[in-house]
């Protein structure tokens, strides 16, 4: 594990924009598999998601929620040094997204701007990349775009969500304390096997099949071997959390909020139960939203915590954990940082 | 250590069935229908947190019987 400490650093505030059309996993999925899918709404805990419509994408979502931001931190745009985009759903496999959005978004093209490939993880590793960059103080201000495009009709588990964060230098701003991790032996797990270099899209990719319940499938689509993922955010999720309680000397019960990675409710709750926490501290929104990739830290704040959390000061610890392997947690105090309400679009 | 029918009763909580089953330590995982992955994810965790024991899905994959599943208990 890499434990850090971020200083001078604040969190200002952040947006969360998901899109407008809602997804029932009971009531749009085939007839044939209805019954079946009952099951595993009841276990998964993913009721409806969000999906983009064709012409959508996640940079859509993150533009709408960084205007929504910048608006109600009543920033101007000059003022932006640096944008990083965390997203496995880019607008092109190259240039970055992040560039593209430093234009769309009319900052200064003296803005930092660069893609990081992350998915569940994305969260941590964002703030702590960005916060490290900020530190010293040439950075003064910067956001931190993170989501992902990865619904799909069939499919009940993802959903679509685009978010923004604004830190912001600030040597009063209190530590931040990080423990981020990588396993790349588990790279199988959840992965787009075609589509890169190593195995371009070819026309074997382009023939849908039949599955036993007689549903077209894609070749090209992710590949997720379930019981590997549940084993490793199972078992490795609640050490790191624990790791990170201890480097940053914080006692359990000071905290007042942990925000999960929003995988799905059988992960969830175990990790929860591991590691001994009340319900009320542990917020969820795996029913309504489902699992938003990288997005499901912030959107989870925002739908259920933004209240809250504008409101003097909050002890909360984030920690997310999926595709790589990867995992990373952090502390940090939220104190009195703009919140929208949630955006639609 | 658990009996076979007191690991039953948490199988069958763990799988989730639809419609309640009679169970054996002799009854084929193949003859459930809801013997699948999403059973495997509820299984791997009722052993994390009933058994303190890590198993995984290939573990799962090997087991032909309901008694097999309950041999992993060890």
């Amino acid at each position: 594990m890499t434990q850090a400490t971020i200083r001078n650093v604040r969190y200002a505030g952040m947006a969360s924009c998901v899109p407008r059309r809602v997804l029932s996993n009971l009531n749009d999925c085939p007839p044939q598999i209805r019954s079946a899918r009952e099951r595993v709404v009841r276990n998964i805990g993913i009721e409806t998601r969000r999906i983009c419509p064709e012409w959508q994408t996640f940079s859509d979502l993150a533009f709408d929620a960084t205007e929504r931001l910048l608006a109600e931190l009543q920033w101007n745009k000059d003022e932006i040094d640096a944008l990083i985009v965390i997203t496995q759903s880019p607008d092109y496999l190259i240039p970055a997204t992040a560039i593209i959005l430093q234009d769309r978004l009319g900052l200064k093209p003296g803005t930092i701007a660069f893609d990081i490939n992350l998915g569940c993880s994305a969260y941590a590793f964002g703030l702590h990349v960005l916060g490290a960059m900020m530190a010293s103080g040439g950075i003064r201000k910067a956001l931190l775009l993170v989501g992902d495009k990865a619904a799909t009709v069939i499919e009940p588990l993802f959903s679509d969500a685009g978010t923004a964060t604004a830190l912001e230098y600030d040597p009063a701003a209190p530590p931040m304390y990080f423990d981020l991790n990588s396993d790349g032996s588990g790279y199988r797990a959840i992965m787009l096997p075609a589509g890169g270099h190593r195995e371009p899209i070819g026309p074997q990719h382009l023939v849908p099949y039949k599955d036993e319940d007689g549903i077209l499938r894609s070749p090209a689509a992710l590949v997720l071997d379930g019981p590997a993922v549940l084993s490793f955010s199972t078992q490795r999720v609640p050490p790191a959390v624990r790791d990170l309680l201890a480097y940053a000397d914080c006692p359990i019960e000071a905290v007042d909020y942990f925000i999960f990675h929003q995988a799905n409710r059988m992960i969830n709750d175990t990790i929860r139960k591991k590691l001994g926490l009340p319900v009320e501290k542990v917020p969820s929104t795996l029913h309504d939203f489902g699992n938003t990739s990288g997005a499901s830290i912030p959107v989870t704040m925002t739908a259920r915590l933004r209240e809250v959390l504008q409101s003097g000061k909050h002890k909360v610890l984030m920690s997310g954990f999926g595709i790589g392997l990867s995992w990373g947690s952090c502390i940090v105090d939220i104190d009195r940082a703009v919140f929208p309400v949630l955006v639609e679009s | 250590m658990d009996t076979l029918e007191q690991f039953v009763e948490k199988f069958k909580n763990a799988v989730d069935f639809q419609d309640d089953v009679h169970l054996t330590g002799d009854t084929n995982l193949k003859t459930l229908a809801e013997w699948d992955s999403l059973a495997a994810l509820g299984v791997i965790i009722m052993f994390d947190m009933e058994y303190d024991k890590a198993i995984t899905g290939k573990d799962l994959v090997e087991c032909q019987l309901v008694s097999d599943v309950y041999k992993l208990v060890g």
